[in-house]
């Protein structure tokens, strides 16, 4: 199943290369895009449906229910923040639909702070070939960012392996 | 089953950067990897998702082991990576 990652913030969606720190845009990461956010308090939402397993103030990442992981990254180097300016609306652990609030922090304040408010949006473990129509230009937070096509691990054993069981019903 | 616990070094523990650095190390490898917390379980060390989401700190115990044909050598490699600082 594809899936459509939502933007999780409002402002200008932006390649990953544009990134300003070179393991996100060298994609090291993992592949994705990113939003260079507009210089307002706003609040980061849930990309995707799924589970809020790991929530940090400048960082979250949520866990669909079939086990693909999204990471939002809040700004450049913002760890060393230590949560200051960063106002955690959900907990660790929640169920979330797409959409959901998740951390409200204030671009403009990052940047005033002498880093890069521009923040990644990573498919983890996503091969780069899988993710496509990445939006670019002006989003706000819900719009989609990108779609994440399914792996199809299966399918790499080719069309015979599919074949073996005849004209087939395909479980997909 | 080889396996060595180390502290890990990097200073903001194993986030992004770091994370990436000691994946992409263990992706090369030729053998399974995982990666503990103390007393914790064991997940994989090639998935950024896993990883991320052990929440490692600095200063931190874990503990790297590995499977098969050259596992002495892959956890020497990622037990390496994780005694040095990754973010400097």
């Amino acid at each position: 199943m594809d899936i459509s990652i939502s933007s999780p913030l409002t402002g200008t969606a932006i390649g990953l290369a544009e990134v300003p720190d070179p393991v996100f845009a060298g994609r090291m990461v993992g592949p994705g895009a990113a939003v260079d956010p507009a210089r307002k308090l706003q609040t980061a939402v849930a990309p995707i449906a799924g589970r809020l397993v790991k929530l940090k103030p400048h960082a979250f990442v949520v866990q669909s229910e079939d086990g693909r992981g999204i990471l939002v990254h809040l700004g450049i180097d913002t760890v060393n923040l230590d949560g200051e300016g960063f106002e955690l609306v959900a907990t660790e652990g929640d169920q979330l639909r797409a959409g959901q609030p998740v951390v409200t922090w204030n671009p403009a304040d990052v940047e005033a702070g002498g880093l890069s408010p521009v923040s990644p949006v990573i498919a983890l473990d996503a091969e780069a070939a899988a993710i496509d129509a990445i939006a670019d230009g002006t989003v706000v937070a819900g719009d989609e960012l990108f779609h994440w096509r399914s792996r199809r691990a299966k399918d790499s054993a080719g069309p015979a392996a599919g074949a073996a069981g005849g004209t087939g019903k395909t479980k997909d | 089953m080889p396996e060595r616990t180390v502290t890990v070094a990097s200073s903001v523990g194993l986030h992004a950067r770091p994370a990436a650095v000691f994946v992409k190390k263990a992706k090369e490898l030729p053998v399974p990897v995982t990666l503990a917390k103390e007393g914790g379980k064991p997940v994989s060390a090639k998935s950024m998702l896993q990883v991320m989401s052990l929440d490692v700190q600095h200063g931190d115990e874990v503990t790297v082991a590995a499977e098969g044909e050259g596992a002495d050598v892959a956890v020497d490699e990622l037990a390496g990576l994780l005694e040095s600082d990754l973010d400097a």
